[in-house]
């Protein structure tokens, strides 16, 4: 009698096609992209939103296409941040083109499609058991709006992940080893034990750590023109790179609810910070990667 | 998941998906040698297992077959995009940027070209609604009643795409 191996096909449920099918979809529309980057931390409330928008501000600021891709489905802020909360997707010939920001940044968000007053609905074919599929369910999502949206030609596409730690790991292994990733942390020790445990289960994969971001590393007093801390300071450190600091501004906050871009916000100590991860960053991105 | 006609020793091949009853697809398989039937009725994890992967099972073929396919079925019931579902039916952010309710409630109609149309067609389900109701919003700011192809790419020019 045939074994499963002897038998050529799967009898026409076609679902192994497909799903190989939405890999080389999902393949050929990120071929155009030079470098994937995913912004996670494993902590909850670090900022890993806000840095991400305005290291792409920052990115693009060096004349480099950008594009966002904020992946909490379920927490999105991209739309809003980025000023892009209005824009519709517009069908192109074949694929669902981008909104942009006014300074050229693609951004995709949930949010641009569910109003803050409504939720992300899992549903379930049994009741009470859609806990069970939820990952499932957004990775599939995930899958769809990566291989449904024109991403184009990119120098690199940001990621902005969901928070949990294990979340960050799932990520890592959906994306693959293409995807490097950045950490964001605040100078808490107990932001930096959940952080420490993201680098050490992203440690076991193939996946790129570039370093981490310390945010909210003080505050900007633009009265006194000065950084001020917000944290006593930390003793303990992270393996990984420190891609640089950058300090909590209330006027960056105040542009972010209303959906201003970093390139409208003046020459100030945050923006200067951000420059000097996003160069750091490229700078990690060109290093060959350790063998 | 594969099935063997045993007494053939013949891989069966997929006939008809049967519509969700409760949770529950009905897949009937035949043996192309002996002919005999069988039918797959799968319990409400397996068919969330397939649903959550977001395919959907059989050949676009097998629509013509009197059970049709998951697809053909889904068509019939509601939305073919596994996630549309997931997307609450209410108007999009896009949808009522800037309108008050009752502005949102004298909307006048905006017809759409079979052209632009297809264009819409061509997107996932899950965002369909919020690009058909943000681009009719685009073309009533603009004084248009109808969407074509170039309303759609003025649109795209307009939004930096």
């Amino acid at each position: 009698m045939k074994s499963y191996h002897d038998i050529v096909g799967d009898g026409g449920s076609k679902v192994l096609e497909q799903v190989a099918e939405q890999r080389t979809r999902i393949a050929a529309g990120l071929a155009g992209v030079r470098h994937l980057v995913a912004i996670g931390s494993g902590k909850g409330g670090v900022g890993k939103s806000t840095l991400t928008l305005h290291l792409a501000g920052a990115l693009r600021a060096r004349g480099l296409r950008i594009a966002i891709l904020d992946a909490d489905f379920n927490g999105p802020s991209q739309a809003r941040m980025a000023g892009v909360q209005g824009a519709p997707f517009v069908p192109g010939s074949h694929k669902v083109s981008l909104p942009r920001t006014s300074n050229g940044i693609g951004v995709f968000s949930m949010g641009s499609v569910i109003p803050e007053s409504e939720s992300l609905e899992f549903e379930s074919a049994s009741q009470g058991e859609s806990h069970t599929w939820r990952a499932t369910r957004e990775f599939a999502l995930l899958s769809e709006i990566l291989g449904s949206f024109e991403w184009g030609e990119l120098d690199l596409l940001l990621f902005d992940l969901p928070p949990g730690a294990e979340r960050t790991v799932q990520y890592a292994d959906f994306l693959g080893s293409r995807t490097s990733f950045v950490l964001v942390t605040i100078p808490s020790e107990v932001s930096r034990g959940v952080v420490a445990r993201s680098v050490a289960a992203l440690s076991k994969g193939p996946n790129r750590l570039l370093g981490y971001v310390e945010n909210m590393s003080g505050y900007y007093c633009r009265d006194c023109k000065t950084v001020r801390p917000l944290f006593a300071s930390s003793e303990s450190t992270l393996p990984i790179p420190c891609l640089g600091t950058v300090p909590f501004d209330p006027e960056l906050a105040r542009h972010c609810d209303q959906g201003l871009s970093l390139g409208e916000l003046p020459d100030s100590p945050v923006g200067r910070a951000l420059d000097d991860v996003a160069r750091r960053l490229l700078d990690g991105l060109d290093e060959e990667p350790p063998r | 998941m594969k099935f063997l006609c045993v007494p053939c020793d013949t891989p069966m091949k997929l006939q008809t998906v049967g519509p969700p009853e409760r949770g529950s697809l009905s897949v009937v398989y035949s043996c192309p040698e002996c002919g005999y039937e069988i039918a797959m009725l799968t319990n409400q994890f397996e068919t969330q297992m397939v649903q959550s992967l977001g395919v959907r099972i059989g050949p676009a073929e097998a629509a013509a077959t009197p059970g049709g396919s998951l697809a053909e079925t889904a068509s019939k019931a509601g939305p073919k995009c596994p996630f549309a579902a997931m997307v609450p039916a209410t108007d999009s952010p896009a949808a009522t940027a800037g309108l008050s309710d009752a502005a949102q409630g004298e909307l006048i109609a905006v017809r759409w070209t079979s052209a632009a149309e297809a264009r819409l067609a061509n997107i996932p389900e899950f965002v369909r609604p919020m690009a058909r109701t943000g681009i009719e919003k685009f073309a009533r700011d603009r004084g248009a009643a109808e969407v074509d192809e170039s309303l759609l790419d003025a649109a795209r020019e307009f939004f930096g795409m």
